[in-house]
């Protein structure tokens, strides 16, 4: 289960490794943008934009639609299920252990309880 | 609009009783939770829930340092607990972030209980780049835990 997580895991680690690109992905956490709008308030070119869009794109962190004449860019969210399944996996595994402790420890109660009994 | 990503939903099945399930899921988290799944600057001693509304819920570590994870919101025993994760996607302590993790004790015999975990508000979590990081280089580890865990119980 390893093997099938990990590529995208992989790319949406070094697209966000960026701080620019992580300004742009946390502004995008409020609602879909123009993509001409995403430079607003921020020291970024507009070619610079265009290249990071492109890497949080191919990490399949954004998705760019067309609408008419304008692209608008959207978080997708493949790369929060990263996210998500990160802590799937944390909750089975760590459910799995608690199980085994809680049934050994009403064992070791009852077995409290049974040496205690009187014989018949 | 904020993307919104379903809960984490967990039921299982556990042959104890509804009081010892909720002791040992809040008394004893220290030892069923992954070692190696804590944000402090060095090696976890021990991971601390304070049994209490409004106790707190934090790893201690080997230079004496603690690190906040979040704290109780409801303490109901036995039948419920709901606790604020407060630890973002960067694997930081963000008191101003609470997603909330709700467990559910329902007795189904004098020694079954239904146990029914649900981890909400996920979306808040978004754009954790450190999550992934440690996905990616610690999953190995933390699976090496779990069976160590897992095993050193059964062999007790």
């Amino acid at each position: 289960m390893q093997a099938q997580a990990l590529p995208l895991a992989d790319l949406s680690f070094n697209a966000l490794g960026d701080p620019t690109r992580r300004a742009i992905f946390e502004k995008l956490q409020n609602g879909p943008l123009a993509v001409v709008h995403i430079a607003d308030g921020m020291s970024v070119s507009r070619p610079a934009v265009s290249q990071h869009l492109k890497v949080l794109k191919e990490a399949k962190l954004i998705n760019i639609n067309q609408q008419g004449t304008r692209s608008i860019c959207e978080i997708n969210q493949e790369g929060i299920r990263a996210i998500r399944n990160y802590l799937d996996r944390f909750w089975n595994e760590s459910l799995a252990a608690f199980k085994t402790l809680a049934e050994k420890e009403e064992k070791n109660k009852q077995q409290k309880i049974n040496t205690h009994k009187t014989p018949i | 609009m904020t993307a919104i990503i379903e809960s984490i939903t967990k039921e299982l099945l556990v042959a104890a009783s509804q009081e010892t399930a909720f002791t040992v899921f809040t008394g004893k988290m220290d030892l069923w939770w992954p070692k190696t799944h804590h944000i402090g600057k060095c090696p976890m001693v021990e991971l601390v829930l304070e049994q209490q509304q409004g106790g707190r819920w934090y790893s201690r570590h080997e230079d004496d340092s603690e690190a906040d994870i979040g704290y109780v919101l409801t303490w109901n025993p036995y039948g419920k607990l709901v606790l604020a994760w407060q630890v973002d996607g960067n694997f930081q302590y963000d008191p101003t972030l609470i997603t909330e993790v709700e467990v559910n004790f329902i007795p189904e015999g004098p020694k079954t209980t239904r146990i029914i975990v649900e981890h909400r508000d996920l979306e808040k979590l978004a754009g954790g780049s450190k999550l992934i990081e440690s996905m990616d280089e610690g999953w190995g580890m933390i699976m090496n835990l779990y069976k160590n865990v897992a095993e050193g119980i059964y062999r007790q």
